[in-house]
């Protein structure tokens, strides 16, 4: 027998190490790789605005994904050469030589490393397709929901497995190279003791993540409004700092102090294990709370703007509502009651009004690049926007609301939850007619008007808005509609049909998005400069364009400029509209979840593995089934639930934060408080299920250490 | 001389604090002797056989095998003075788990690459010898402590070093088995011409030998020769541990 064939004997007898680093390396890689397949998809992409919100919201939980599988598969590395160590230590003090074991390991970690990465690599994104598939026959499934994949992608797929390669490698010459023998042998039977934590850790660190957890949402926006700087992104995260060593120190106390004060003897066992695998413990829990809460900031994306959008669809006055510029035949009272009439629909009521399109003055940003971030200042123009303009009587038609607005003054119409909504200020002081250039001085009043279906309208008095109005043309006039009908819930097939028709009757110099604006598109051709949102260079800026033939994709239904606003049509088409958002915050969250529990089933079944010789002692001790069993549930019960608990008490409270401050005013509407409830039904289920996958695992830990679960007397 | 130390000095730094574990210590062990070295807890002894065995680097002093210093030694000429000239018995054995009895014998030999017919031989004659060719295809697992230690003396035997390091042998081992083990030695010793080394606790294991090194503080204080026979010398042993007691 050769050295080499008796490293591959003892490689055999003892390939449930090495199933459990390859299958580390392997998940890592392939959840990995199914995640970036995703997020770099073009299906995804398309619909995901370039800097919206939406893409960093994955790009931060990929970040966190990347974090918590790279420490995972570290700490996967690390398990291994421990356990190797004994062997290695006899193999060095019977007089092998380093360049032996050098040789025989570089062989097993190069098939270990590139065998796993390989695998995960290749499978990442049958996987990725696969979840789409499931959720496209279980969930929805739309025009848009084909899902292509870009090979670009598989270079930060590639970045993650060279990762995992160069680290293995490397830690493996760092075993390789250590120099005492004596040390390498008692490796595995090493501990890694905590130092003393003191008890304030626990209260300290709850008031260091809650000062974290503000402190990084507020910074920001105090570095925009107050200093008028953008900060690099890093210089915001900087403050999120304090949250992650307050979790850190939350978990360091539960490790080793724990919260209750009179258990410290009947818990001294599972106290002591945990806190003699303290290092790898509380870094493994750190890494599963950071997941659990982006696992859970994915999963409450579908349930908040569900239940939100279903709320404030249901909260409108108006079955019916929608506007189109003069220069479009579009149909009107006689028309729709004839298509109405034709699917047996009866229009209960019905008011249609003229919109004026006048230019307002306002502020732009001038931002300069200091090499440090962006600062900016404000440049005031006295013509800078175009808004809609409605008379006093129209609004009263429309609304059924009276309203009289003094000459002279204009009043904004806001929204009734959302305020402003971070758009519109209401406080135009100059407007103009922009086919006359009339120009006329107003006062914004400080009362606002509140009607979701105008939001964003003003308000002004009717000799005024006649005044104002003389002369302009068909461009800068429009109509708005607003009407009920008889059991609206019923009439989707009506509401289609009218949708299909106003299209169908748009001709292409209606075919904008919602932020054209005809007064920028003057001011910039003026210059000499093309308007960016025109067609043509909407793709420059990473948007997609307004296409007729695509009426039923996402970008579509959110960004036409004449989008109608029929309520049953928003309500039963919302699913498929959202479609592709909705589904890549699941796949997500099952990613990021799949990422947890297998850390979690790992960290246990090391519990098994390390501590089998301290449980056969405790037998020998005299330690009953029951002392040992309440032992291992001790243990995992803080592996699995402490994470679980603060990681979901922590994104729970922060998505209530967000919500709390992003209000204008600032406060929780009704919709998001109907939100904030499907995220706890969510919360449920989930924690259901992670109970579920706690007590598999605590069984097969319990196997593993031949304990019984004890019966119920 | 097979074994000559020189002047050994080692030192610990915990902290600030620099705790002297070996204080010029020298001592020989001559072709065939049979030497134990004893002394309470923190005495040195197992520093001194880490040093030796050049686990762990000495600070100052010279330690000669067979004549040949070997402290300075590169590491893979070290590598292949633990390989050659030095067998190993340690308290928990070192076994492998994964190798049957006759293949941990064999390990020293696949090391060193010396893959031929002589060494299952070998091999099967150390089981023999030492009366574990019963259990030679077992696995540790199955065997008793005793039969542990006798197959890691055959382990240490078979590439006829010059010298066995054996640190605290019958350390883990009941009376019986602590008996069988230094019967192995002494075995060794009478039919193989073996040099032993041994560091102990343990007196009753250490009035076998022919001399006895009685380490204290870091230093040799007593060195006994056995003249008297087991027993006796076993007693004799004991005076000198109460004496050194009272001081």
């Amino acid at each position: 027998m050769t050295f080499s064939e008796t490293y591959a004997l003892l490689r055999r007898k003892s390939r449930k190490q090495y199933f459990l680093l390859t299958g580390c390396c392997f998940f890592s890689v392939l959840l990995i790789t199914a995640y970036v397949c995703m997020m770099r998809s073009p299906t995804i992409l398309t619909v995901l605005p370039e800097g919206g919100d939406s893409r960093k919201q994955v790009m931060m939980v990929f970040a966190l994904t990347v974090i918590g599988c790279g420490v995972f598969t570290a700490y996967a590395s690390g398990l291994f050469f421990r356990q190797k160590s004994r062997e290695t230590g006899i193999f060095l003090a019977l007089g092998a030589s380093r360049a032996q074991l050098r040789r025989e390991l570089g062989k097993e970690l190069t098939l270990i490393a590139f065998g796993s990465c390989a695998a995960g690599a290749a499978l990442g994104a049958p996987l990725a397709w696969g979840l789409w598939q499931i959720f496209r026959l279980c969930i929805v499934d739309t025009d848009q929901m084909p899902l292509s994949f870009d090979p670009k992608s598989y270079f930060l797929a590639l970045i993650f497995s060279l990762y995992v390669i160069i680290m293995l490698f490397l830690m493996g010459a760092r075993f390789i190279r250590r120099t005492n023998i004596i040390d390498i042998v008692q490796e595995s039977h090493k501990s890694e003791p905590i130092h003393a934590v003191p008890r304030w850790y626990g209260t300290g660190g709850i008031l260091l993540l809650v000062l974290g957890a503000v402190a990084g949402y507020m910074m920001p926006t105090f570095f925009v409004l107050g200093l008028h700087w953008y900060a690099p992104e890093w210089v915001d995260a900087i403050f999120y700092l304090p949250a992650l060593i307050g979790m850190y120190w939350i978990l360091l106390h539960t490790v080793v102090n724990g919260w209750g004060k009179h258990k410290k003897y009947k818990n001294l066992i599972s106290n002591s294990m945990m806190k003699f695998q303290g290092r790898q413990t509380v870094r493994n829990m750190l890494v599963m709370t950071l997941l659990i809460a982006g696992a859970y900031f994915a999963s409450f994306y579908t349930p908040m703007l569900g239940t939100s959008s279903i709320h404030q669809y249901d909260s409108r006055k108006t079955d019916y509502v929608y506007h189109w510029c003069e220069t479009q035949d579009i149909p009107e009272k006689a028309e729709v009651q004839t298509l109405a009439q034709k699917y047996g629909v009866e229009i209960t009521s019905w008011a249609q009004q003229p919109v004026a399109v006048l230019g307002t003055d306002g502020t732009y940003s001038v931002e300069s690049e200091t090499g440090f971030g962006v600062t900016y200042t404000t440049e005031y123009q006295e013509l800078m926007f175009e808004n809609n303009f409605i008379s006093e009587s129209a609004y009263t038609a429309l609304t059924g609301e009276q309203v009289d607005v003094k000459s002279g003054t204009i009043t904004g119409v806001f929204h009734p939850e959302n305020g402003s909504g971070g758009m519109f200020s209401g406080n135009a002081k100059i407007i103009t007619n922009m086919v006359t250039g009339q120009r006329m001085q107003v006062e914004p009043t400080e009362e606002k008007l509140m009607y979701d279906m105008l939001f964003g309208y003003y308000v002004m008095d009717d000799t005024d808005y006649a005044a104002i109005t003389a002369g302009l043309t068909p461009e800068w006039q429009e109509n708005i509609v607003f009407f009920n009908v008889r059991d609206c819930e019923n009439s989707y097939p009506f509401a289609k049909a009218l949708f299909n028709e106003i299209i169908d009757r748009s001709d292409e110099t209606v075919e904008v998005v919602d932020s054209y604006d005809r007064v920028g598109k003057i001011l910039t051709t003026q210059k000499g400069e093309s308007y960016w949102l025109d067609k043509e260079n909407l793709a420059g800026h990473g948007l997609e364009m307004i296409d007729y033939d695509k009426r039923d994709a996402s970008d579509f239904r959110i960004y036409w400029k004449y989008m109608p606003r029929f309520r049953v049509l928003d309500k039963n088409d919302f699913v498929r509209t959202l479609a592709v958002f909705l589904t890549l915050f699941i796949f997500i969250s099952v990613v990021c979840f799949a990422a947890v529990v297998i850390i979690a089933f790992t960290r246990s079944m090391t519990i098994a593995a390390v501590n089998a010789k301290v449980y056969d002692d405790l037998r020998h001790l005299g330690a009953s089934n029951v002392y040992l069993y309440e032992s291992v549930r001790g243990q995992m019960k803080r592996i699995f639930l402490v994470p679980a608990i603060v990681g979901t008490t922590l994104i729970y409270l922060f998505y209530l934060m967000i919500l709390y401050f992003n209000g204008d005013p600032i406060g929780i509407t009704s919709s998001e408080m109907a939100g904030l409830a499907s995220c706890m039904a969510v919360i449920a289920v989930l924690s259901l299920g992670f109970y579920l996958v706690y007590r598999l695992t605590r069984r097969s830990v319990c196997h593993v250490l031949g304990i019984r679960k004890p019966q119920k007397k | 001389m097979m074994l000559e130390v020189s002047n050994l000095r080692k030192s610990y730094q915990v902290g600030k604090t620099k705790y002297e574990v070996l204080k010029g210590v020298s001592l020989e062990v001559g072709q065939g002797e049979f030497v134990a070295v004893m002394g309470p807890s923190g005495s040195g002894k197992t520093t001194l056989l880490n040093c030796i065995s050049c686990y762990i680097p000495a600070d100052e002093g010279i330690i000669s095998l067979g004549g040949e210093p070997i402290a300075a030694l590169d590491e893979q000429a070290l590598a292949k003075v633990r390989n050659q000239k030095l067998g190993f018995v340690f308290q928990d054995f070192l076994l492998l788990d994964g190798l049957t009895v006759r293949e941990n014998i064999l390990l020293p030999r696949i090391i060193a690459g010396q893959q031929n017919t002589n060494m299952e031989q070998a091999a099967d004659h150390l089981c023999d010898v030492f009366g574990i060719s019963h259990i030679k295809n077992k696995y540790p697992a199955e065997i008793s402590g005793g039969e542990k230690q006798r197959t890691a003396v055959a382990r240490a035997l078979i590439n006829n070093p010059l010298v066995i390091l054996a640190d605290e042998p019958t350390g883990n081992l009941d009376s019986k088995s602590s008996r069988a083990v230094i019967g192995s030695f002494m075995q060794a010793q009478r039919e193989l011409g073996a040099t032993i080394f041994m560091v102990t606790h343990d007196s009753f294991s250490a009035s076998f030998c022919d001399r006895v090194i009685i380490l204290r503080d870091g230093t040799i204080y007593r060195t006994l020769v056995n003249h008297s026979g087991q027993s006796a010398f076993q007693d004799e042993l004991l005076d000198v541990i109460r004496e050194m007691g009272k001081e």
